[in-house]
């Protein structure tokens, strides 16, 4: 795999991981906006 | 709100209606459609497009039919036809539009449960061992065929197998849905999802630490398997083909335009958030399919096949690839019967999972519109369908699922993803689905979303209805691809559609006209 292959990977992997992280966080948090 | 709305049934938790929804998104494509799609329209450059269209059409999307259901809900309606009426309630036309969203899953329900048994029943051919005995593509292709009824051979004479594990299929379907939102659903997916990924992690791990396999042949190994799927293709890019590519991988991934989370969505009540769990339950379906589902097939197929053979297994489909490569693949492994069990599974689950949120529509309109309770509808459910299940399985050589697949899994979404688009941003009203969208909301979506879901989530939907049209519509409609001795089942295929269509039409008029009359 290049380098190109490697960002792209990362990249890819490393938004949907932060986002889900994100999300689930959220919601066990429980805070209601005002 | 409606004091004399019936009470109708509704979730048990947040968590939940999420798993339900992500349950619902999560399907075959996640594993066997997106890694082929991407290994195809430019490797790592196609997340460019992908993600653009996650951002600019399927979270808007999902956020809309979130909103849309919970509305609708608050009037009873749990389907497209009565959420689109409570909406514009002074176009009378405009439930009408709506029966494409009971129609759609319908169709999709009709085949995609036939499908869903071959998992379950390759899954027990796992376990018994009786894939492990195979060991070559063209014995293979020979089991998958034979088990279809594509031809009589030394695994196969007839469909009995393929019934039998349809058959078991169908009544699990039906029994969840029967059990009702609460206690069937969300019940099923609660289990079926952690099953899910741990299946795929397993998976996953196995596959990431191949390594190289076969020292002989140092090439076909496992980074450049992964550089195969990720190494990109800049040049694509130019390609309309690989933007309306990655836009409709999207559109099927998220299950939006099908109906399904406009019916999940109704059993919310007015202060459930839909903003944080809309996006939860898309970044778990991006989970499954880009984590999960790009770092198995195809990488495996690069270290067992080598690059000489890997475009030519891409190119053969997806269902080649689920149940011919991946068999043996996993054939070739030690506790073979494990892997492939797991795998099969997987499939299964996913299949599931969706497959009883594509029944929800037709039974919650039932329930919803004429009063009919949960467990008669279901049964009326059930009967209908399974007969009209009856020529995906016996004429499938004959082009009969592909012509479902056209009208209900591709037309139809993009169709009914543009009305609903419309309706939401203006005729609702950005003003109106805005803070719509933000009742009970946990989390405030940035403000450039109000521009992205008035202008560019439409415009973005008719570019591609237009450009998919004019792609592959025509050629579909005109058959041009069509053998000439399967005309005429494609054809009483279309007959028996438009029929169907007409039906539910003629159920809504019907529904309306009691209404009033118990009204008046």
């Amino acid at each position: 795999m290049n380098l190109g292959g490697w960002f792209f990977l990362i990249l890819s992997w490393g938004f949907i991981t932060g986002l889900t992280v994100f999300c689930f966080l959220k919601i066990f948090s429980k805070k209601k906006i005002e | 709100m409606n004091k004399e709305i019936k009470k109708r049934d509704s979730w048990g938790s947040r968590i939940g209606i999420i798993m339900a929804v992500a349950g619902s998104a999560v399907g075959l494509g996640n594993f066997l459609r997106f890694p082929v799609q991407a290994a195809q329209n430019g490797g790592g450059a196609f997340m460019i497009p992908y993600f653009v269209s996650l951002l600019l059409l399927g979270i808007p999307l999902m956020w809309i039919e979130w909103t849309l259901g919970r509305f609708g809900g608050g009037f009873g309606h749990g389907t497209a036809p009565g959420i689109f009426h409570s909406v514009w309630q002074k176009n009378r036309f405009i439930k009408y539009f709506g029966v494409i969203g009971i129609f759609g899953p319908l169709v999709i329900f009709i085949y995609y449960t036939y499908i869903e048994s071959w998992t379950l029943a390759y899954s027990f051919f796992a376990l018994t061992g009786k894939l492990q005995t195979i060991t070559d593509q063209s014995g293979m292709q020979a089991f998958l065929r034979g088990f279809q009824g594509l031809e009589k051979n030394q695994f196969f004479c007839n469909l009995k197998w393929a019934y039998l594990f349809f058959t078991v299929t169908f009544l699990l379907n039906i029994f969840v849905v029967y059990y009702g939102i609460k206690g069937g659903i969300e019940r099923l997916s609660k289990i079926a999802m952690p099953i899910l990924f741990i299946c795929g992690i397993i998976l996953m791990i196995r596959v990431l630490t191949l390594g190289t396999p076969d020292l002989s042949k140092p090439g076909w190994n496992l980074l450049n398997g992964l550089g195969f799927l990720w190494n990109p293709d800049f040049s694509a890019l130019k390609s309309s083909k690989v933007w309306l590519a990655a836009a409709g991988q999207i559109f099927f991934t998220l299950s939006v335009g099908i109906g399904v989370i406009l019916t999940y969505a109704s059993y919310l009540s007015k202060g459930d958030d839909v903003v944080l769990s809309g996006l939860s339950a898309v970044s778990t379906n991006e989970f499954a399919e880009v984590i999960l589902g790009g770092s198995i097939i195809i990488p495996a197929a690069f270290v067992f096949f080598g690059p000489g053979q890997i475009t030519e297994i891409a190119k053969s489909g997806s269902f080649n690839l689920g149940f011919v490569t991946m068999p043996l693949i996993f054939g070739s492994m030690s506790l073979s019967f494990i892997f492939a069990m797991a795998w099969f599974m997987l499939l299964f689950l996913a299949g599931i999972t969706s497959s009883v949120s594509l029944a929800q529509p037709a039974v919650a309109f039932l329930e919803d519109e004429f009063n009919i309770g949960r467990k008669r509808a279901v049964i009326i459910f059930g009967v209908v369908c399974f007969i009209l299940c009856q020529p995906a399985i016996f004429f499938l050589g004959r082009g009969v699922m592909d012509e479902l697949d056209f009208w209900g899994g591709t037309f139809c979404l993009v169709l009914f993803g543009t009305i609903e688009a419309i309706l939401f941003a203006w005729v609702f009203g950005m003003e109106n689905a805005w803070a719509e969208i933000h009742h009970g909301a946990d989390m405030k979506i940035p403000r450039i979303y109000k521009f992205i879901i008035k202008y560019i989530t439409p415009l973005f939907l008719l570019i591609i209805l237009i450009s998919w049209f004019l792609q592959d519509g025509i050629s579909v409609i005109l058959m041009k691809n069509v053998p000439k001795e399967n005309i005429p089942f494609v054809l009483a295929t279309r007959l028996g559609l438009m029929l169907l269509f007409l039906i539910l039409a003629i159920l809504v008029r019907y529904a309306w006209k009691r209404r009033k009359g118990k009204r008046g």
